[in-house]
């Protein structure tokens, strides 16, 4: 435990290079729940956006709609259950294989995550709307969160404590 | 029989099956799907833990009186959501060891308390009183005695005990509220070495000498144990809460010690002044902060 609060702190490499640039810590650190809210939400919105395509008939009674609605977001939630369970299998192996074994699991299931996601909102761009535009923002934040990264992994910078 | 009995008893709502979950949750998933994922498990536990529903919601209408039944089924889904974040972070704390931070009110008290030769903490079922014992252990380098009222699942307390004292990195030993005596010349001889003992004074358990106190203006009976310790031993007890206040920050909360006094005249006067300023402590405590006491278990103020 610590009692002193430090300046912000940032889990994503884009934050973390925009903090480098002011001359801030860009050490890699969990402990912004703002930017962990955000990012949980867009997550979900994209997974639960991507099976509501899939799935969710729009021709229904309004009230059926409605209901098919409400339980996605329940069945998402199961989704993201078996989806942590057979990626933690999945690093298991790739661990037996000599990968990610310098990393956490919950680093690991952070990557595994993310390609996930990047691929449903891949599937996204071929709806429309503001769907469609959700889905873009996704791509667009993936690849600046990358090229930050390699920025990082450039300076040096992309060490902190336990990592 | 028994033992698919046994098995199934696992995955009751607070069988050992949850807290297995939660230790495999805190190694596997990244932290920016927790709001989402407490969310869904806080909607889960609101209709699954009828019991402790219904417990939380006659002792929001207690401490809030006037308070609309409706409102206070929204105000128990947030002390359920405070529950799940701040057990999360308990297994945060021991499982990733995180960095949290603190702010602390009565911060004189808390430095005399780490410094005192056999003393008492009195603390409730609030906050993260779990990360509290870690946390006092490491910053004073103490060992502290953990008395927590027993699990009805034996696993689960199998669990709880062996997480605490692995949170605490050997620091802190656990020991369970029993009827039996033995505990009773045990913590009574850890005070008489200078050791320091923290009980959870908000709750009775079946076949525990009681004392009754007032609290909201009901008469409610609180474990006598602590006061008649503290009367012998003449140890302090010092009030300590750990309260949350933010996302991976906690505040630590120490009143001013009570001495219970041993005038010779009348031993249960003594105790009830001591009760009544601990009482005093509580209701002022789980007044401000109501939304996370989490005082599941009968029998107390909704009694």
């Amino acid at each position: 435990m610590s009692n002193t609060l430090r300046g912000p702190h940032f889990y994503f490499s884009l934050l973390r290079l925009l903090v480098m640039l002011r001359g801030g810590d860009a050490r890699r650190a969990e402990s912004n729940a703002v930017e962990g809210r955000l990012v949980g939400m867009m997550i979900f919105l994209i997974h639960y956006l991507f099976f509501a395509t899939q799935f969710v008939s729009f021709l229904l009674a309004p009230w059926l709609i409605a209901l098919q609605l409400v339980a996605l977001a329940f069945c998402v939630w199961l989704f993201w259950m078996l989806l942590l369970y057979i990626n933690s299998v999945i690093i298991k192996l790739l661990r037996t294989g000599g990968l990610f074994r310098t990393i956490p699991t919950r680093r690991a299931q952070s990557i595994l995550c993310g390609m996930v996601t990047t691929a449903m909102a891949c599937a996204l761009l071929n709806t429309a709307g503001w769907v469609r535009e959700l889905g873009a923002i996704w791509l667009v934040m993936v690849a600046m969160n990358l090229l930050s990264a390699v920025v990082l992994a450039l300076n040096h910078a992309a060490r902190g404590p336990g990592q | 029989m028994n033992s698919s009995i046994n098995w199934a008893r696992r995955f009751a709502v607070r069988g050992v099956f949850w807290r297995q979950y939660l230790d495999w949750a805190t190694v596997n998933i990244p932290f920016y799907l927790y709001p989402v994922l407490h969310f869904f498990m806080t909607l889960f536990f609101f209709f699954f833990a009828a019991p402790a529903r219904r417990i939380v919601l006659a002792h929001l209408a207690i401490i809030l009186p006037g308070s609309s039944r409706m409102m206070n089924y929204l105000r128990v889904f947030r002390t359920f959501h405070n529950y799940s974040w701040t057990i999360s972070e308990a297994a945060i704390h021991k499982l990733n060891k995180e960095e949290f931070a603190y702010e602390i009110i009565g911060a004189d008290w808390l430095d005399r308390l780490g410094a005192a030769q056999g003393a008492i903490v009195l603390t409730a079922h609030m906050g993260n009183y779990d990360l509290g014992a870690a946390l006092f252990a490491e910053k004073f380098n103490r060992e502290i005695r953990l008395v927590r009222a027993p699990e009805p699942d034996e696993q689960t307390a199998e669990h709880l005990s062996a997480s605490l004292e692995k949170s605490g990195e050997g620091a802190v030993k656990v020991d369970y509220n029993t009827g039996g005596a033995l505990l009773s010349f045990d913590l009574l001889n850890a005070l008489r070495l200078g050791e320091i003992v923290s009980i959870q004074g908000d709750r009775i358990e079946a076949g525990l000498a009681e004392i009754s106190a007032q609290l909201f203006g009901k008469e409610i009976r609180l474990p006598n144990g602590p006061f008649v310790l503290a009367q012998v031993s003449r140890a302090p007890i010092y009030p300590l809460f750990i309260a949350r206040s933010g996302y991976r920050s906690y505040q630590i909360i120490v009143s001013e010690p009570i001495t219970v006094l041993r005038t010779g005249r009348d031993r249960a006067d003594d105790l009830a002044q001591a009760v009544e300023k601990w009482s005093g402590v509580l209701e002022q405590v789980i007044a401000e902060r109501w939304d996370q006491w989490f005082a599941f278990a009968p029998g107390f103020l909704s009694e």
